[in-house]
Parts: C-alpha cells; sequence; structure tokens
C-alpha cells in the first residue's frame, strides 16, 4: 500500500557532518579498468593509465563506504528518491592500474532544504581523498546528493 | 595548439546508449539502484521501458571528448550537473567550448564549458572543465 514515509528530524539529518567512513586502500585491477573504459565507448588508454570515470566509485569502496550506506546515512526514503546535484572531480596526477592509492572519506556537509513549490529534501555532500604511497593526493571528489522527502513509498 | 576562447571543442559522440553497459557499470559500481539495471522499475517511474544511464557514465563521455582533444591525462577538473537522465537508446553527443585560457609558470590551461546534448537544446549534462593544454 502506498504511503509518505516521515522525514527525518533537521538535526539528525545534521548530525552526519563530520561522519568520516573506515578508510582504506584501494588497488584499480587491469581487468577493473578495461570494463570500466569499455563501458564509456572509449579505447584503453596508455601506459596503464586509470580512466577518470574510476573515480565515482573508487573513492567510495576504497574508503569502505558503498553507495547503499551512503544512501541510509542520509535516510534516503528509496532508491528511486536520491538526485544527483553535482559531481566534483579534481584530478592532480593521473591514476594508474595496480598501483594501492590510500582512500579517505567524510561528510563535508547535510542541510534541509526547500524546492520552490515547498517540499522539502536534504543536501549532502561527501568528499573522498585518494592519496598516493608518499600521502600526496593524487585526486578529491566531492558528491552532492539530493535526498528527497515525502515521496511516496 | 592553439586554443583560444570561443573554440568549440570537436564532438565525441555515443551513438547509442546501451542497457548492458549500465549493468556492468552496476556490478563494479556496487550500485543497488534498479533504475540502472531494471527496466521495469523505470516503466513505473514513468520513464518507460529504458534504465537510466548512471551519472558517471554520461560524465564519462564528456572525459573521452576532452582526451580526443587535449590528450589522455589533460584532465584537472570537472564540475557536473545533472538537470535530466539519458535513456538506454539515446543518441548521445558530448560538446564543449573553451571559455578561457590561462598560462601559470610555463603551462597551458583551458577553462570549458561543456555538455551532453541530445537534441539540439536539449542538454541532460552541463558542467565544467580545466584541462592542460600539450605544447
Amino acid at each position: 500500500m502506498a504511503g509518505v514515509r516521515p522525514i527525518p528530524p533537521e538535526a539528525e539529518i545534521r548530525a552526519i557532518v563530520g561522519h568520516s567512513f573506515p578508510g582504506g586502500i584501494y588497488t584499480v585491477a587491469h581487468w577493473e579498468n578495461f570494463l570500466l573504459t569499455e563501458c564509456t565507448g572509449a579505447d584503453l588508454l596508455a601506459d596503464g593509465m586509470v580512466h577518470p570515470v574510476v573515480l565515482f566509485h573508487m573513492p567510495i569502496l576504497g574508503c569502505g563506504a558503498s553507495i547503499a550506506e551512503m544512501f541510509a546515512l542520509g535516510q534516503a526514503e528509496s532508491d528511486f528518491s536520491i538526485g544527483i546535484e553535482s559531481y566534483d572531480w579534481e584530478m592532480f596526477s593521473p591514476l594508474h592500474e595496480d598501483v594501492p592509492y590510500a582512500i579517505s572519506g567524510k561528510v563535508v556537509s547535510a542541510e534541509r532544504r526547500m524546492t520552490p513549490d515547498n517540499q522539502p529534501y536534504d543536501r549532502i555532500q561527501f568528499q573522498f581523498g585518494v592519496a598516493q604511497a608518499d600521502g600526496v593526493l593524487a585526486a578529491r571528489t566531492t558528491i552532492t546528493w539530493i535526498y528527497r522527502r515525502g515521496l511516496s513509498s | 595548439m592553439k586554443v583560444s576562447p570561443g573554440d568549440l571543442i570537436p564532438d565525441w559522440l555515443m551513438e547509442s546508449v546501451r542497457p548492458e553497459r549500465m549493468r556492468t557499470m552496476a556490478a563494479i559500481l556496487r550500485d543497488p539502484n534498479p533504475v540502472h539495471w531494471d527496466r521495469n522499475a523505470c516503466d513505473a517511474l514513468g520513464f518507460g521501458q529504458r534504465t537510466i544511464n548512471q551519472g558517471p557514465l554520461g560524465l564519462s563521455y564528456m572525459v573521452n571528448m576532452l582526451h580526443a582533444w587535449a590528450g589522455q591525462g589533460c584532465l584537472l577538473r570537472l564540475v557536473m550537473t545533472f538537470p535530466k537522465v539519458v535513456l538506454d537508446g539515446d543518441r548521445i553527443t558530448a560538446r564543449g567550448a573553451v571559455t578561457a585560457v590561462r598560462e601559470v609558470d610555463g603551462e597551458r590551461f583551458a577553462d570549458c564549458d561543456i555538455w551532453l546534448e541530445r537534441e539540439p537544446g536539449d542538454r541532460p549534462l552541463i558542467g565544467t572543465a580545466t584541462v592542460k593544454l600539450p605544447d
């Protein structure tokens, strides 16, 4: 039976700011880069360079998080209630296959907002760092998702 | 490579967005959202029997365009918004235009507006990019 789920208290959403994921090491294997690159419609890049499309899932999985966990952290009403506001990918040096990178990730912003037609939603920003073995940052990504509220379940 | 503000970046075409690629991506991404692999779920949401392309895949078409133009590894920053969805079967063109060219410590950089276009004026993804220009 269809219904509308209760909207989580705004304080609970704000409280996730600063939440850090465990962190970890992620190495992009050749098979993974091959399949990812094929999905983009491009040929493999030269010299084992990883296609930048990896910068969506590599930070998430590498820091011990998951898309499902990120949905749950913002108390998503359903998979369908999530929208993408923006992805911001900063690349300081190319990533390569079979090289271990240290990944960190946390929630940097979480706030309730209203749509122009007065529907509440929560805007949550996650930021991830991808560092080389020497600690130098190779990439930083910021995911901004919106969690729509008051949708029929 | 001579680049000036206002220059158009050569188009990059995805002739047909393929659902099997979304399924491969969903598996690699561990993405549980059925809109990327279950056409019935999309139908229930009003998209018809067509799955929704992952945001990063649409973004990757613009990466491919920039690589073809300025070389692999040229990309320094991408900021992308997603006003509309891309669906399986869509014919999508990645397009872009140079908005500024800068020189820092002997290296040249270009700021660009980039977007995906389904039909003239229909832009499901819109963003900006910064690339390092080749010599």
